[in-house]
């Protein structure tokens, strides 16, 4: 009788365990059939040239695998891809519109999920998704306090990570500043070696909102609507901001336009600071040569903001299958395995490592984390509600734009 | 032949005309809009915005012509118009945004100039923290200009003289005891104003709307107005497009009037030019005038060579820190990423410029052979083909959109083909016409009386005498397309992907290092079809001293 | 008035002698014509005299008015005033205008403009000051750049062909007009033509130009 019970909660534990629904075998070969010889136009940010080569790898993967041509159509900013999106459905073109698969997260996302743009939910059909830590990483379902439902398919997760220049802003003796309030007296006491994007560049509005969560009292009310309270909760913000800007890097009056930007600027010598999603960053860089070695990594105390970033189709892709196809292959363990690799992009995975396989895990555990690479944050901070981005940035602009 | 006149020039108005005014009736439709004009107004530095574009507009025309002018002066009474001409190739063929992006790249604390000075006359071992580039008085960005325009309004200048009795002029007036340069800006200069009105217009419009320059070099908090729209046409928010649409309405608005007031002040200017000239002084030492405009051309030009240096450096470019000159290692990692995506943008890129060029030759020739004798409807047909040269890019050409979405050929080659057209045209004509024309109707008149049909007295009378002309018109229309891109940006949708497009998206996120490897396509490749334009045309007849240069 | 001399003057281009090395003395008030067919050589001597020969000539003699030699001198410093076969009004400027840019720098603007307006009327164009020069007729125009000529108190004349562009009738009054002001006003000049009437009026030596035999 006891037997029994175990087996019985032992299986009810698989059940509960598995969040998506299994993949119906036929369903999937024929996706693979209908995508062969498809075009598959990906707008993904074409910012980041080692992002492209690895899209570029994918591309020839996915060739060779289903016959699919994945065109990479790079973008600015997803904004661009979001409004042509739009346009479309002014226009009319239902089917056979311009992209296939986004790139994309956060307000974007809400934009076209709201606006029905979206064709979904599709991610439960792929063979790979019960691949991915749907529970221990709450950022797969969850984009910016909105929930996917099946619509987006997690590519990988962010965390805000600051990066400095060891040799000239701590030593052995002297550690780095690690939380705001230190950090705000080293930037007043080295003026101009400290930026960060403007707003409302992506990079620089997840500045303020690190910030943010890190400067307020109650981390509950930021993932509820923005409302009139905003001036008292984010005070001490813009207090900080305030001070910090007199010691700003060309005196707060121009900043750099994403991140990349800022990384020639650190190269350069004429910063000393740089921050980015990507925890792998900096030793990407310096594997290439493009930064020098002194450069280092830390997370804020009190928590990284952290966030999924997505692959999503439009309702009007016309190459839905092919999509599917590039989607699945992208959340693979060779693609997310080769795209974790600092030397290529070093991305983290999305990927629960315990349950694949030993010798799809081993090219994970093979990867050496350089020395510019953090140790994890203490704590995984969630997105705040995306209306309080949008004022956040509002109210950047109104009081920094002269 | 009237039927065949007719419909040569319908279809050059068509080409141009229908996507300019289509633009802009969709721009009117959608854009006026009380609520959305609120918002525009509203938004937080617009005013600011507003007025750096036509500060920078306005100054930098301003200086640029006044340079241009002193410039043409001093070299045609000095005996080196050859090398005025020949300094201001190599600028005028590199496209503004591979200037941009070299000038940012040199006037950087950072950049090369201040490496090239450091620490030995400036005492710096780190790049200072100043603001040389994107400045917010726009400096940097009228720097950018003055550089471009300059070269284009001296060129502008000397194809003028060719209408003008300089020569004569510059004596009568030197006879009556005044020095070469009073002389000159007296008697000559003022007529050749009168023939770059229209150019002059370009300038300005150009000045007060462009995207090319102010992105790398203006400055952003906030930016120019033109890049605050481009800004909002790229965004999602549904509610930012009207207002993109009504954005570019007021930047038309305020371009007309700018335009307005400039001509006003000029006028006012030129009462006291006159009164300059009747005074009588006879302004003697002209050594160092002519010292110090030859060193503000020298200074010009060396900025532009440098920038171009800059790319190159920049581009190859690893670990380079502050103060060294040249880099201390080469990472073509930023190569090798961008090498085979970088070829198939340089084959999208010459294909296109290639097709415009042939595309544009081919629909003006014929029409620049029916109207040689009509110098009335010439001159009407180039300014019908002006007219795009003389708005607001954005205004009409996000309009453009709609209406190649809705013909179902937005994002293809043809569509681009044809938005570069409409900008190829009004070059090529101004070229090809006066260049038809000017060839002695007799010359075919002999021809014909010898017995040749109109096609083999064309062949063999005409063109081989306006060859040369095409030659140049080709290598023209090649720089034009390769330089543009808001056009290609819009009637591609996004996914044409030029080294004009690469180049600007890369400066646009800031990444310096990508727009430098771009830009050297940008910058190198209508610099080469000059050159083998201007070689193949001093190779053709040069045992002919009669022909047309 | 001081006399206009030209010392063994000899032009050369591309190794060929256009005429022979020659002297011309014009004393003040008297014109001096110089003969020639199309080619000898007399715009090319008048560029010489001017400082404007085109650098692919070789020149050698001397240029002296009185008893300073120019021949060094850029031409706006040598005081020789010129008048073409066309008139050469500025068009941007008015008639006025004109007259004020050729009138030497003394005064303010009011007596100035007093000055050109009176120099005007004396010659029958009152009331011209505003006027567009292309407005004019040719023998308006041509008293008009005599006028202008005139006010730049040049220190000798030099006529090439002025009157070759204007009508019979015209051209009888204007060259009179001219004649008389230069006898007037003691200047030398030096007219170059290839009109026979002209020398005839003009009531002066005539040189002919020596061409080279080849």
């Amino acid at each position: 009788m006891c037997r029994l019970l175990v087996i019985v909660a032992l299986l009810a534990c698989a059940i509960g365990v598995s969040a998506q629904p299994d993949v119906d075998p036929p369903e999937w070969t024929k996706t693979q059939r209908l995508g062969v010889g498809q075009t598959v136009y990906f707008n993904a940010w074409g910012g980041d040239p080692a992002i492209n080569r690895y899209i570029e790898w994918s591309a020839g993967r996915v060739r060779e695998r289903y016959g699919v041509q994945l065109v990479h159509v790079k973008v600015t900013d997803i904004a661009e891809s979001v409004s042509r999106i739009m346009a479309e459905r002014v226009a009319e073109r239902d089917d056979n519109g311009s992209v296939d698969l986004l790139w994309i997260n956060g307000e974007n996302f809400a934009a076209l999920k709201q606006a029905d743009l979206l064709w979904g939910p599709w991610t439960g059909r792929l063979p790979n998704a019960e691949l991915i830590d749907w529970q221990g990483n709450p950022t797969t379902r969850i984009d910016v306090t909105l929930p996917t439902e099946g619509f987006e398919l997690p590519w990988g997760t962010s965390t805000f990570t600051l990066f400095y220049d060891r040799s000239h802003v701590a030593s052995d003796a002297k550690p780095p500043p690690r939380d705001p309030a230190t950090l705000l007296r080293w930037i007043e006491a080295h003026p101009g070696r400290f930026s960060y994007p403007q707003p409302p560049a992506f990079l620089g509005t997840a500045f303020l909102k690190q910030l943010l969560l890190l400067l307020t009292d109650d981390l509950d009310r930021v993932q509820r609507p923005v409302g009139d309270d905003f001036d008292a909760v984010t005070a001490r913000l813009w207090a900080w901001l305030d001070r910090a800007h007199t010691g700003m890097w060309r005196r707060g009056r121009l900043f750099p336009r994403g991140g990349p930007a800022q990384r020639e600027l650190l190269a350069g010598g004429e910063l000393h600071w740089m921050m980015s999603y990507n925890p792998a960053e900096a030793s990407r860089a310096i594997r290439q040569g493009e930064l020098h070695e002194s450069i280092r990594a830390l997370h804020l105390e009190g928590g990284a903001l952290a966030n999924s970033h997505f692959l999503a189709i439009p309702y009007n892709a016309g190459s839905k299958a092919g999509a599917m196809l590039v989607a699945d292959f992208l959340i693979s363990p060779e693609a997310q395995a080769r795209k974790s690799d600092e030397s290529v992009w070093g991305d983290p995975t999305v990927l629960n490592l315990e349950r694949l396989p030993a010798t799809d895990r081993a090219p994970f555990e093979a990867l050496q984390p350089g020395a510019a690479t953090p140790s994890p944050p203490d704590r995984l901070l969630a997105e705040p509600h995306p209306s309080w981005a949008a004022r956040l940035e509002r109210e950047w602009l109104e009081r920094y734009v002269r | 032949m009237k039927r065949r006149m007719r419909a040569g020039v319908l279809i050059l108005l068509t080409v141009s005309g229908v996507p300019t005014l289509s633009g802009l009736a969709a721009a009117l439709w959608f854009g006026v809009d009380a609520a959305s004009l609120t918002r525009v107004l509203d938004t937080p530095g617009i005013g600011l915005s507003i007025a750096s574009s036509v500060w920078t507009g306005l100054v930098a025309t301003l200086l640029s012509l006044a340079l241009a002018h002193l410039a043409v002066a001093v070299a045609a009474t000095g005996g080196w118009r050859r090398r005025l001409n020949a300094f201001s190739l190599p600028l005028l063929a590199m496209p503004h945004l591979a200037v941009g992006i070299g000038l940012a790249l040199v006037l950087a604390p950072s950049g090369l100039l201040l490496r090239l000075i450091s620490p030995a006359v400036t005492g710096l071992t780190e790049p200072p923290d100043w603001l040389s580039v994107q400045d917010p008085y726009g400096l940097s960005l009228i720097a950018g200009l003055v550089v471009k325009e300059t070269a284009f309004l001296v060129l502008v200048l000397f194809a003028a003289l060719t209408q003008v009795p300089a020569e004569r002029l510059l004596l009568q007036a030197r006879s009556l005891g005044y020095g070469r340069l009073k002389a000159w800006l007296v008697a000559v200069a003022p007529l050749l104003q009168q023939q770059i009105r229209l150019p002059l217009a370009a300038v300005l419009v150009f000045g007060l709307t462009n995207v090319e320059m102010a992105i790398p070099l203006g400055p952003d908090l906030p930016p120019t107005f033109s890049v605050m729209l481009w800004r909002w046409f790229v965004d999602a928010d549904p509610a930012i497009h009207v207002q993109a649409y009504t954005g570019t309405l007021v930047l038309l608005f305020v371009t007309v009037l700018t335009v307005i007031v400039a001509s006003r002040a000029a006028r006012a200017f030129g009462v006291l030019w006159r009164r300059w000239a009747e005074n009588g002084s006879r302004l003697r030492g002209e050594a160092t005038a002519r010292g110090a405009v030859g060193a503000f051309v020298s200074s010009v030009w060396i900025l532009g060579m440098l920038a171009l240096f800059a790319i190159l450096l920049r581009s190859a470019a690893g670990v380079w820190r502050f103060p060294d000159v040249l880099p201390a290692s080469a990472a073509l990692s930023s190569w090798s990423g961008v090498l085979p995506a970088a070829g198939n943008v340089a084959g999208t890129t010459i294909l296109l410029a290639a097709a415009t060029a042939l595309v544009g030759v081919i629909l003006v020739l014929p029409v620049a052979e029916q109207l040689h004798r009509d110098a009335a409807l010439r001159s009407r047909l180039g300014a019908w083909l002006f007219l795009p040269l003389l708005l607001p890019q954005m205004t009409f050409l996000f309009g453009v959109q709609v209406l190649l979405a809705y013909l179902g050929i937005d994002g293809t080659f043809p569509a681009v083909l044809w938005s570069h057209l409409i900008f190829a045209l009004p070059y090529l004509w101004g070229l090809l016409a006066p260049a038809r024309a000017a060839i002695d109707p007799r010359y075919l008149a002999v021809a014909r009386t010898l017995g040749a049909g109109p096609a083999r007295a064309w062949l063999t009378a005409t063109m081989p005498l306006i060859l040369r002309s095409i030659l140049l018109a080709i290598a023209l229309a090649f720089s034009v397309s390769i330089a543009l891109y808001l056009p290609t940006l819009f009637a591609g949708a996004g996914r044409i992907a030029t080294a004009a497009t690469e180049a600007a998206a890369a400066a646009g996120s800031g990444t310096l290092r990508l727009a430098a490897v771009h830009g050297i396509l940008l910058a190198v490749l209508p610099l080469a079809a000059f050159t083998a334009a201007y070689a193949a045309g001093a190779a053709l007849f040069r045992n002919r001293r009669g022909m047309p240069r | 008035m001081s006399a206009l001399t030209v010392e063994q003057v000899s032009l050369r281009i591309s190794g060929q002698t256009l005429f022979a090395p020659f002297d011309l003395h014009v004393p003040a008030g008297v014109v001096t014509s110089v003969i020639g067919p199309s080619g000898s050589g007399k715009s090319s001597l008048l560029a010489y005299l001017c400082g404007t020969l085109a650098p692919e000539f070789e020149a050698e003699g001397r240029v002296l008015i009185g008893d300073d030699d120019v021949s060094r001198l850029p031409p706006e410093q040598r005081g020789l005033g010129i008048l073409f076969q066309e008139p050469l009004l500025f068009p941007h400027l008015s008639v006025r205008g004109n007259l004020l840019f050729g009138l030497r720098a003394d005064g303010g603007r009011r007596a100035r403009r007093k000055i050109a307006d009176s120099e005007l009327a004396s010659m029958g164009l009152a009331g011209f000051g505003d006027r567009d020069p292309e407005t004019l007729s040719g023998g308006q125009k041509a008293r008009v750049a005599l006028l202008r000529v005139l006010l730049s108190k040049p220190r000798a004349l030099l006529l090439d062909e002025p009157f070759s562009a204007l009508d019979h009738d015209n051209r009888v009054k204007v060259r009179q007009l001219v004649f008389d002001e230069v006898r007037r006003r003691k200047l030398p000049t030096l007219l170059v033509t290839h009109d026979e009437a002209d020398a005839a009026s003009a009531a002066g030596p005539v040189v002919a130009l020596a061409t080279v035999e080849y």
